[in-house]
């Protein structure tokens, strides 16, 4: 789509950036001069890839229709199985351990938790449970069993090499911001090109007719989830830097979080629609808002609440925004038939002309 | 008759129940102990009554509702903080309990009709709302001190017997409140047009308002009930632990909906019975109570619940495999 037809044609993702816009500039004018600094820049690209990995994991499975509330049990379990493996491999000497003995680490963490996606995956698509309930369902399991290992204990002392990838910068850039930039550029190929990644659209919005499009659903079901828990891994990885410790529940306040950041980014929770773009303003405003908010130095639990009303104003106005689009085609058609279209007059527009990946 | 009632979630619920509470019974007689049970009982029936109300919710709108946990923290806080400030009796606090939460439980019905949005998602907003909310206007302040009248609710026991050691212990009134709910809530699913409307709208939304069915009327009541039910629970809580943490209640609703899921009510609305959600949360009561007698860690209590979740839903996402494609198939033409 060309910049002008961007800024013509009414989007979710015009919409979001309007939003963004307007949401820096009241929150750079609330904490004038302390939110437009390099410093408060970069503390918000060290805190975004966390919410961000979860949301893109949480959204592929939003797009076939599903949803996967054992996301952040299969990143706590990913940390765990990772620190295992290092204990296993370092011993005692964990914290001083190499460049490749991390990196074996985080490939079993990474294997542990896509088996925890196929096997998911399998449920869901072979058996036909509900993705609600198989996830809901391994989501206590991993709880308990991250529990069980765990003792409820805090794990910690980890090699230099995970710490970089948690904590370390490229000049002034954190790392896991650098991640998440290359991880967004691959999706959106994967998404947009792959052919599994365009069928991810095609299962969510019609599973039956994909099916007989030579789709093979279960397969891109199982997929579906084994990516889902791939970015559970990288934000376990991330965490496991950043925090330089593993616990049975951190972050779980960070489920329902990506929840709401597919459904301001725009993703359909029946199947089908949700763009990358849309999910990437989505969380992006959502570190402005709680940088921003943070500086005012508000009580954490208002904007706990403040969260609550933003996502009801948000469905009022998507709600609002659908009855004016309704009544202006109506009116068009009014017009239209008292009128009809000559060859020589084109006529209004068709009201909507759908792509894929794209809210109808 | 035997093949008929196979076919019910319910069977194999108390089949479940049972055999896990011989195996607990052969290897610790404690539990089927008159104390023992009487405490189970006790201890589950908030998350029991809040499963009655889960599960009309869920039946109705095929998405559950995550904000009643929350509900229920602003109601006890509430209903405690006003007590101590007016006094009342224990009928009044039911009363007032269930009214104020029917009144939060009803705006997430009037915001799901007319915006048209999942019940999920506008829980989770409402839930951020009443939570975060509650803590800004209380500061999170604990209140140790709570009016008499809930120690003497909670406390008062039917059948009441000394134990060897000198313990009362005895049938307490809140399995009773939680068998009043489920006993409503039975009476509203399968006895009144309301509940009936609940189940079309559930299976069939546009056929139930084709046929007259009111949406808005249904949903409001629907949303009304699971908050009028997390009052009265907040209540129960509050008469057992006599003490109000103001945020010890949230966080179990995912708990809650498996309970009930478990008892066969359907994740895509329409279906669902009050017996089996009270079997599921009696599941849950069962296997963590056995795994206190048996001496095993409590670590394990989530893995015992995943495993018996994910066998359960499983199971009955087969046997339903199986019955579809046994069923023939004919093609009319149109």
């Amino acid at each position: 789509m060309t910049p002008m037809a961007f800024l013509r044609r009414p989007s979710h993702e015009r919409a979001l950036s309007a939003a963004l816009i307007l949401i820096v500039v009241l929150m750079a004018a609330l904490n004038w001069p302390r939110f437009l600094t390099e410093g408060n820049a970069i503390s918000m690209a060290y805190q975004l890839p966390i919410v961000a990995f979860l949301s893109l994991g949480m959204m592929v499975t939003m797009v076939t229709g599903g949803i996967n509330l054992a996301i952040i049990a299969t990143a706590n379990f990913t940390g765990i199985v990772t620190v295992l493996i290092l204990r296993a491999l370092a011993g005692e000497a964990a914290d001083s351990a190499g460049a490749g003995v991390a990196l074996v680490a985080m490939a079993g963490g990474l294997a542990a938790a896509m088996a925890v996606g196929a096997l998911m995956g399998w449920l869901i698509a072979y058996v036909e449970v509900p993705a609600i309930l198989a996830t809901l369902a391994f989501m206590t399991l991993l709880n308990g069993v991250n529990l069980v290992i765990t003792r409820g204990y805090t794990l910690s002392g980890f090699p230099e090499f995970l710490i970089a990838i948690g904590n370390g910068t490229v000049g002034p850039v954190p790392i896991p911001f650098l991640i998440l930039v290359a991880a967004v550029i691959l999706l959106g190929v994967f998404l947009r090109r792959a052919q599994t990644g365009l069928s991810f659209y095609l299962v969510g919005s019609n599973p039956v007719a994909a099916t007989y499009s030579n789709i093979r659903v279960r397969r891109v079901l199982v997929r579906t989830y084994v990516l889902s828990s791939a970015f559970a891994a990288l934000t376990a990885f991330i965490m496991m830097g950043q925090l330089n410790s593993v616990k049975a529940n951190y972050a779980e306040s960070y489920l329902l979080v990506s929840v709401l950041a597919c459904f301001l980014g725009g993703v359909d929770p029946f199947g089908g629609a949700g763009t990358l773009a849309g999910m990437v303003l989505s969380v992006v405003i959502l570190q402005v808002v709680s940088t921003g908010v943070n500086l005012l130095r508000m009580d954490p639990f208002f904007i706990q609440a403040m969260w609550g009303f933003i996502i009801l104003a948000l469905v009022a106005l998507s709600f609002a925004g659908d009855r004016l689009r309704e009544r202006r085609r109506l009116r068009a058609a009014r017009i239209l038939r008292a009128a009809p279209p000559s060859a020589a007059s084109p006529g209004p527009k068709p009201a909507a002309a759908i792509t894929p990946g794209e809210r109808p | 008759m035997p093949k008929d009632l196979l076919r019910h979630n319910e069977t194999w619920l108390v089949l479940l129940i049972v055999v896990i509470g011989a195996g607990i019974a052969a290897a610790n007689p404690a539990f089927l102990s008159f104390e023992n049970l009487g405490g189970l009982l006790k201890s589950y029936s908030m998350v029991g009554i809040m499963a009655v109300g889960v599960l009309v919710v869920l039946i109705l709108s095929g998405s559950p509702d995550v904000s009643f946990t929350a509900i229920a923290q602003v109601v006890e806080y509430g209903i405690a903080v006003a007590t101590l400030a007016w006094g009342g009796n224990i009928f009044l606090a039911l009363l007032a309990a269930g009214a104020a939460g029917a009144i939060l439980g009803a705006a997430n019905g009037a915001v799901v009709h007319y915006f048209r949005v999942p019940t999920i998602i506008v829980t989770i907003a409402t839930f951020n709302v009443y939570f975060g909310m509650l803590y800004v206007i209380t500061k999170g302040k604990l209140i140790n001190v709570v009016h008499p009248m809930f120690r003497e609710f909670g406390n008062t026991l039917l059948f009441a017997q000394t134990s060897a050691i000198g313990g009362r212990y005895g049938l307490s009134l809140m399995p009773l409140v939680w068998l009043a709910a489920a006993l409503l809530g039975w009476f509203l699913l399968r006895r009144t047009l309301l509940g009936r409307s609940i189940y079309a709208i559930g299976g069939n939304e546009v056929a139930a308002e084709r046929m007259g069915m009111n949406l808005l009327r249904t949903r409001l009541f629907a949303f009304g009930f699971i908050g009028l039910l997390s009052g009265v629970a907040a209540v129960v809580h509050l008469s057992i632990v006599q003490s109000v943490v103001p945020n010890i209640i949230v966080g179990k609703e995912l708990e809650v909906i498996a309970a009930v899921v478990l008892g066969g009510a359907s994740v895509f609305g329409g279906k669902g019975s009050v017996l089996g959600a009270v079997l599921g949360v009696l599941l849950f009561a069962v296997l963590g109570n056995g795994l206190t007698l048996l001496g095993i860690s409590t670590y394990w209590y989530n893995v015992a619940i995943g495993v018996v979740i994910t066998v359960a839903i499983t199971n009955s996402a087969y046997q339903r495999l199986r019955r579809e494609r046994a069923r023939v198939h004919v093609k009319v033409e149109a």
